[in-house]
């Protein structure tokens, strides 16, 4: 094939069209499509994201389903202990409460005092405060000692009975001195 | 052969040059490529158009969804909060030590002979174990012996619901002074006890044989001499 000699002109015609043609390459893919296909492909990740945040919502709210029914057990029983702790500052309703509960089983003159409180080192506890009691009888029969002390310990589930003190009282031998060292668990409110 | 004369060779050439004219093939061919790129950006442009609906309706969707979910989050966390702490609670609560049972104990253990002057009992915080230190009076003609018998009994008894029993003398003396028991003058010892035990309750004894378990075949007799 006989290749016909370029002018002058046509070789700066040639350059001036190549580099036409790289122009538009290079604005066609930088301005165009380039942005285009970042802004597609960010679109499709972001859809991938909304659509796995989708998929673990409703496995989130199926689960929540599930434990609401296995919790209904410990939420009814986590209401009925928080239900121990009775309204206002325990040092206003704990002494009068041990009072009455002692005089209820032939025990008089009960006196209450705080201790010491704080908080729980657990931290499934950290809305729970203990409470750390001496209650004084200081006229006790020791039957009615011990029935008041099995109906306290039944009845409190909350209440520990760290120390227990008993004397005999010299003079009246059918009394006895006691104290008492209680921890309770009580609800912050 | 007829001769030819091309009077017009130099316009032709003219034209063929006009026609061949590389600025001009060049024009020509970009606004082709530059029309398959419109078709082709246009082509993505759809789609990335598509794609941007799907991605709206899947916003659209978490929008609807993410109150619930959080919701259902906070829910879920509540939940497990109340199921460790009431496990927590469950586990102290069944952790206590019950005092009545073990004050009926010794009540049950004390002899006419014996009294029983003080109790001071306290779970130890490091083992929560139970230590408990007994003081009192023992009577009869050999009143070491009655509070032998009375330590013996209590630890017998002890033994039946509790683990680690150990119920030992701390001190034992006896009294110059006599005692009035049952109205006679009877000598006295005091003394002073000191009990520790594990609250974890002593195993059941096992159950004797019931009539409809068939009793084990006796492999061999036993032979007394």
């Amino acid at each position: 094939m006989k290749l016909q000699k370029l002018s002058k002109d046509q070789i700066q015609k040639i350059i001036l069209s190549v580099l036409g043609f790289i122009g538009l390459i290079y604005c066609y893919f930088t301005f165009f499509l380039g942005p285009l296909n970042r802004s597609r492909a960010t679109m499709i990740q972001t859809i991938a994201d909304v659509q796995a945040k989708n998929a673990s919502s409703k496995t989130e709210l199926r689960k929540t389903a599930s434990l609401e029914l296995q919790a209904k057990e410990a939420t009814g029983r986590y209401e009925a202990l928080k239900k121990t702790t009775q309204e206002g500052a325990p040092i206003a309703w704990f002494p009068p409460k041990m009072r009455t509960f002692f005089a209820d089983h032939g025990i008089d003159k009960v006196s209450a005092r705080l201790e010491s409180s704080a908080n729980f080192k657990q931290p499934e506890l950290a809305d729970w405060i203990k409470d750390n009691w001496a209650v004084e009888l200081p006229e006790s029969d020791y039957v009615a000692l011990g029935k008041a002390i099995a109906d306290l310990e039944n009845s409190e589930p909350l209440l520990a009975l760290q120390r227990v003190t008993i004397h005999a009282v010299t003079g009246e031998p059918q009394y006895q001195q006691v104290t008492l060292l209680a921890q309770t668990t009580l609800f912050k409110k | 052969m007829a001769l030819q004369l091309n009077l017009l060779h130099e316009e032709f050439t003219e034209e063929r040059q006009r026609k061949r004219d590389p600025l001009k093939l060049g024009i020509m061919g970009m606004i082709g490529i530059g029309a398959i790129f419109f078709l082709y950006y246009g082509w993505n442009a759809y789609q990335t158009i598509q794609i941007k609906s799907r991605l709206s309706a899947a916003e659209a969707e978490w929008q609807r969804v993410e109150p619930n979910v959080t919701a259902a989050q906070k829910r879920a966390a509540e939940l497990r909060q109340i199921i460790d702490s009431t496990e927590v609670l469950d586990t102290a609560i069944e952790a206590r030590f019950y005092w009545a049972p073990f004050l009926a104990t010794v009540s049950h253990c004390v002899a006419p002979n014996i009294q029983v002057t003080s109790l001071d009992g306290s779970l130890v915080e490091v083992d929560h174990s139970i230590s408990v230190a007994l003081e009192g009076l023992a009577a009869a003609r050999e009143p070491r012996g009655a509070a032998e018998e009375f330590r013996q009994l209590l630890s017998e008894q002890l033994e039946k619901s509790y683990t680690e029993v150990k119920v030992s003398f701390k001190n034992l003396e006896d009294l110059d002074t006599l005692v009035n028991l049952s109205g006679v003058p009877t000598a006295s010892a005091r003394f002073v006890l000191e009990v520790t035990l594990n609250p974890t309750p002593a195993a059941p004894a096992p159950k004797p044989a019931t009539r409809s378990q068939k009793p084990e075949p006796v492999k061999e007799a036993p032979t007394t001499k």
